[in-house]
């Protein structure tokens, strides 16, 4: 499916509208959805198709991934998220996951963002010195 | 001398006499005797003039011929040993330019041979630097690829040991740097 320049263009105004004090907002986000499909009109498809892509890039952009090898204590859990929106600021969803292989520590994605210091990360930059 | 005369006229008066007697006993008639002597002559000049000048011109003519044969022998031999003279000059001649030139080419054989000598020393002595460069360069890759190896090797043995040794103290310990990490 080719998106055109001016269905681009159209879902990042609808992407913008969608925006709420630098955040998005899910409401708003249906409703323009539901009203686009509603248009019926012939590129409705590829302009949602995009939208749905910035809709992503903004949910993982304010989705923080917390990755430990065992399951951490509350007040962690509560001094890392302050941390963060610290950080990237309000607004900020944070998913906390278990990987054993990660030895010890703690990785934590934010979109791009990667802060690894687990004991696997360590151990594989001592590998790369080889 | 008188006395010698009248011996030799005595004599001849006597042997005149004598031969008379033996003429007359073997029947020699004197005028036949004188025309036979004449009729000889005769026989002869003519012999002289037409068969034996002739014989003695052919005799001179081979015998000049003869002369001239040794004589052109004479001259053939010493061409000959003239020739041979030469001959021995120039084989010598030969010889000397032969071994000049048999010094020159053993010049050439041994100049070519330490050129190419040479050559094959630089080439085996090129070879021998790209043969240490290669070593060289293989030692590295092998000094690398050990490395990586003990390197990998160290870390999984670390990876195994680490797992079980790290107490909650220590996975507390490790998840609070990483939140100051972020914190800072």
């Amino acid at each position: 499916m080719k998106i055109t320049k001016k269905a681009k263009r159209e879902a990042k105004q609808l992407y913008r509208f969608c925006l709420v004090n630098g955040l998005l907002d899910e409401n708003r986000a249906r409703q323009v959805v539901h009203r686009v499909v509603a248009t019926g009109e012939r590129d409705c498809i590829p302009l949602l198709a995009h939208f749905l892509r910035l809709v992503k890039l903004n949910r993982a952009q304010h989705t923080a991934t917390i990755e430990s090898t065992t399951p951490l204590a509350v007040d962690v859990q509560k001094a890392v998220q302050s941390n963060l929106e610290r950080r990237y600021g309000q607004g900020l969803t944070t998913k906390f996951a278990q990987r054993p292989e990660l030895i010890g520590g703690m990785r934590i994605q934010v979109g791009c963002d990667v802060y690894d210091g687990s004991v696997r990360a360590g151990l594989a930059a001592l590998e790369k010195s080889f | 001398m008188n006395a010698f005369i009248f011996l030799i006229a005595a004599q001849s008066a006597e042997s005149d006499g004598q031969i008379a007697q033996i003429a007359r006993t073997f029947g020699v008639d004197w005028p036949h005797l004188g025309a036979q002597i004449i009729s000889f002559s005769i026989v002869c000049a003519i012999l002289y003039k037409f068969a034996y000048r002739r014989i003695l011109a052919m005799l001179e003519q081979r015998r000049q011929q003869i002369a001239l044969g040794i004589a052109n022998a004479e001259k053939i031999k010493a061409e000959l040993d003239k020739t041979e003279s030469q001959r021995l000059e120039v084989m010598a001649q030969a010889h000397i330019q032969g071994s000049k030139f048999i010094e020159e080419a053993r010049a050439a054989a041994a100049r070519v041979q330490q050129e190419e000598t040479n050559k094959a020393i630089a080439a085996a002595a090129q070879i021998m630097a790209k043969a240490h460069e290669a070593a060289a360069l293989d030692h590295d890759r092998m000094l690398v690829e050990l490395k990586r190896e003990v390197g990998k090797l160290v870390v999984q043995a670390t990876a195994t040991v680490t797992g079980k040794i790290l107490t909650p103290d220590d996975q507390r310990r490790l998840v609070e740097e990483t939140s100051k990490q972020i914190a800072v």
